[in-house]
C-alpha cells in the first residue's frame, strides 16, 4: 500500500468527520455522496494496511475523531427527526390536494388548514 | 356582438387578474430582503361561466387577494429547535467560563483562580519538606505560604462562580423583560390578525407575529396553540399561559433564598423555565445546576482539607511546645492552632453530626500568622519531632473528600466538568445544524411551488441517506483503525 496515501487520509480523518457534519447541516447532498466514495476508498485501503507505525497513527487519528463522530451522530439524529417532520407535512399536503381535487377547487397550491396559516 | 363583448370582457378580466398577480410578485421582489417577510402567492377565484347560445363558456378567473406561503407546522418545528439551540448556546457559554476558571491554561491571564490541583499538591508537599527539618523557619513559612495560595485560589474561584451566578440572574431578568415585551406585541397582533383573517390574508401581520415568535423561541421555551380565526395562544413548555389570543401574562421576578426567581401569575416557575429551553432556560440551568454543582465540589474540597488539617495540627505540638485547644467563647468552633479558618458550617455540623459544606470555599482563608504554630511534632515527642508533619503530609493520600484523595477528587471534578462541556458542545453543534436545515426547508417552502418543494424534500432525503452511509463507513473505518492500533501478543 502507498504509505503516503494512508498518511494523507489519516491526517484528515478528524477533519473528514467534521466536514461530513457540516455537509449534512447544509444538506449538501453532492458533497455527502463524494464523502461516501472517499470513505469506501479509505476502508479498502485500511484493510490492506500493514505498516505498524501507520497502524498506530490510524488508531490515534480514530481516537481523536471520536468526539467529532459523536457530533456527527447527533446531527444525523436531528436530521432524521427533521425528515420525519417534513414527511408528515408532505403527507398532509398531499392529502389536502386529493381532497381538493374531488371538490373541484382551483387553488391548487394554497396553504393547508392545520399545516398552513388557515387564512382561507 | 354579445359574444364579442363577452370575449373582450373575458380578456380584460384576464389582464386585470394578471396585473394583480404581477403586483403580488412585485411585492415579493420588493420585500426580498425584508427580514421575516414570507412570499405571497395570488389567490384565484373561478368566475361564474357565461352562457352563449345555450353553451356555457368559462369566464376566467379573478385575483381575490394574496396568501402568504408559510407552513405553521414547519415554523413551529423551527421554533422548537431554536429554543433548544439557544438554551444549549447560553449554557455552553457559562460552562466554558466555569471551565476556564477551574482549568486555566498555564500563564493565562484568565487564570484568576490559579490551578487548584497544583495548589493542593504544593500544600501537602510543603509538609513533606518540613519533615526533613521541623525546626527550619523557612520551611514553616513555606507551609503557610502554600496554604495561603490554596485558600486564596479556592475562595477566588468560589467568589467568581458566585459572581457568574449573579450575572446570570441579571441576564435572565433582562430576558424576562424581553419576553414580556414580545408576548404583549404578539397578543396585540393576535387581535389584529383575528379581525383580518375571516375576510383576507393577514400576510404582513403574520410575518410580524412569526418574527416575534421566532425571537421569543430564542428567549424562552414555548408551545403554540392555534385558535379560531388564526389566533394563537402561547404557553411555556410546561404549560403556563403566556398569551391567550389578545391577552398576555407577564413574567415577574422576586428574591427567594437570595436568588432571583421567576413567577407567572404568582406561581414560582423558575425550575420549569430552566428545563424549558431558550436562552432563559440555558441561563437558569447554568445558574441553578452547573454553578451550584461546581461550587459544591469546591466546598467539599475546602471543608475537608480545612477541617482535617486543623484537626491534625491541633493534635500536635508546635515549635513552642503548645498543643491545640478550643478558643474560649468561639462560636465558629475555632481552636488555637487552626491553620485555616473553620468553615462556616463547622460548628453547626459538630453539634448535629452533619456534613453541610456550603460556603466553605468562598470563606476559606488562612488564620495562622505565626509559622511557629505549625505543630510538626506529636505530643510527648519534643518540639524537634517531625511525626505530626508526616501525618499532615499524609493527608494528601487519605480519602477525605467523598472517599477520594483531595487531588483525585479535584481531578475527577474537573474531568467531569470537561465531559459535560463536550457533551453540551456536541448538542449545541447538532441543534444549530438542525436549525440550519429547517431554515433551508422553510425558505424553500415559502418561495416556491409544490414541485420545487418536492425537490427540497428530495435533497433532505438524499442528504440523510448519504450521511447515514458516511456514518456507517466512518464507524467501520474507526473501529478497524482502533483494532489495528492495538498491540497483540504473539505466543
Amino acid at each position: 500500500m502507498d504509505n503516503r496515501t494512508t498518511k494523507a487520509a489519516t491526517i484528515e480523518l478528524k477533519a473528514l468527520v467534521a466536514e461530513a457534519s457540516q455537509a449534512l447541516a447544509a444538506l449538501d447532498a453532492p458533497r455527502l455522496e463524494e464523502l461516501v466514495h472517499s470513505c469506501e476508498a479509505l476502508n479498502r485501503e485500511l484493510a490492506q494496511e500493514n505498516n505498524r507505525e501507520q497502524r498506530k497513527q490510524l488508531a490515534r487519528q480514530a481516537r481523536e475523531a471520536g468526539s467529532d463522530m459523536a457530533v456527527f451522530g447527533r446531527v444525523l439524529e436531528a436530521t432524521r427527526a427533521n425528515l420525519q417532520v417534513m414527511n408528515r407535512l408532505r403527507e398532509m399536503r398531499l392529502g389536502r390536494l386529493e381532497y381538493k381535487a374531488q371538490g373541484g377547487a382551483a387553488d391548487w397550491a394554497g396553504p393547508l388548514p392545520g399545516s398552513g396559516d388557515g387564512n382561507h | 356582438m354579445g359574444t364579442i363583448n363577452s370575449a373582450m370582457s373575458l380578456i380584460g378580466g384576464a389582464l386585470d387578474a394578471d396585473q394583480d398577480a404581477l403586483s403580488v410578485v412585485a411585492n415579493n421582489v420588493a420585500n426580498a430582503n425584508t427580514a421575516g417577510y414570507t412570499d405571497e402567492k395570488p389567490d384565484w377565484q373561478e368566475n361564474a361561466p357565461i352562457t352563449v347560445g345555450g353553451i356555457q363558456i368559462g369566464d376566467g378567473v379573478t385575483e381575490t387577494g394574496a396568501t402568504s406561503q408559510r407552513d405553521r407546522v414547519l415554523e413551529e418545528r423551527l421554533d422548537q429547535q431554536q429554543q433548544i439551540a439557544a438554551a444549549s448556546s447560553a449554557r455552553l457559554a457559562s460552562l466554558n467560563n466555569i471551565q476556564a476558571l477551574l482549568t486555566p491554561d498555564s500563564g493565562s491571564s484568565s487564570a484568576t483562580a490559579g490551578d487548584i490541583g497544583s495548589d493542593i499538591t504544593n500544600f501537602f508537599d510543603a509538609f513533606s519538606s518540613l519533615e526533613s527539618d521541623p525546626t527550619d523557619n523557612a520551611l514553616r513559612e513555606q507551609v503557610l505560604s502554600s496554604a495561603s495560595t490554596l485558600a486564596g485560589d479556592i475562595s477566588s474561584a468560589a467568589n467568581s462562580l458566585n459572581g457568574q451566578s449573579a450575572a446570570l440572574s441579571q441576564n435572565a431578568t433582562g430576558i424576562a423583560s424581553q419576553v414580556n415585551s414580545l408576548t404583549g406585541a404578539i397578543a396585540q397582533l393576535n387581535l389584529e390578525i383575528e379581525s383580518t383573517s375571516p375576510d383576507a390574508d393577514a400576510g404582513t401581520l403574520e410575518d410580524e407575529r412569526q418574527q416575534d415568535l421566532s425571537q421569543l423561541s430564542q428567549l424562552i421555551g414555548i408551545n403554540q396553540v392555534a385558535t379560531e380565526n388564526n389566533g394563537l395562544s402561547i404557553t411555556t413548555t410546561s404549560g403556563q399561559l403566556l398569551v391567550s389570543e389578545g391577552e398576555s401574562f407577564q413574567l415577574t421576578t422576586g428574591t427567594v433564598d437570595g436568588a432571583t426567581d421567576f413567577f407567572l401569575g404568582g406561581t414560582d416557575i423558575t425550575s420549569q423555565l430552566a428545563s424549558g429551553g431558550g436562552q432563559l432556560g440555558g441561563y437558569l440551568t447554568a445558574r441553578d445546576q452547573d454553578i451550584p454543582s461546581a461550587l459544591n465540589s469546591l466546598n467539599q474540597i475546602a471543608y475537608y482539607i480545612s477541617t482535617q488539617v486543623n484537626t491534625d495540627n491541633n493534635a500536635g505540638v508546635d515549635a513552642e511546645g503548645n498543643t491545640g485547644a478550643p478558643v474560649a467563647g468561639s462560636i465558629t468552633g475555632a481552636w488555637t492552632l487552626d491553620i485555616f479558618s473553620p468553615p462556616p458550617t463547622y460548628a453547626a455540623n459538630l453539634a448535629s453530626d452533619g456534613t453541610d459544606t456550603s460556603g466553605a470555599a468562598a470563606a476559606m482563608t488562612v488564620v495562622m500568622t505565626d509559622p511557629n504554630q505549625i505543630a510538626a511534632a506529636s505530643a510527648g515527642n519534643g518540639t524537634g519531632d517531625n511525626s505530626n508533619a508526616v501525618t499532615m503530609a499524609g493527608i494528601a493520600n487519605q480519602a477525605i473528600v467523598d472517599e477520594q484523595t483531595p487531588v483525585n477528587f479535584y481531578s475527577n471534578f474537573v474531568s467531569t466538568l470537561g465531559s459535560m462541556v463536550s457533551e453540551v458542545q456536541a448538542e449545541n453543534t447538532a441543534q444549530n445544524a438542525s436549525v440550519t436545515q429547517l431554515q433551508t426547508q422553510n425558505n424553500a417552502l415559502s418561495s416556491v411551488n409544490l414541485n420545487d418543494e418536492a425537490a427540497a424534500m428530495s435533497t433532505l432525503e438524499t442528504s440523510y441517506q448519504a450521511a447515514s452511509q458516511v456514518f456507517t463507513l466512518l464507524n467501520t473505518l474507526m473501529a478497524s483503525a482502533l483494532n489495528l492500533g492495538e498491540e497483540t501478543t504473539v505466543s
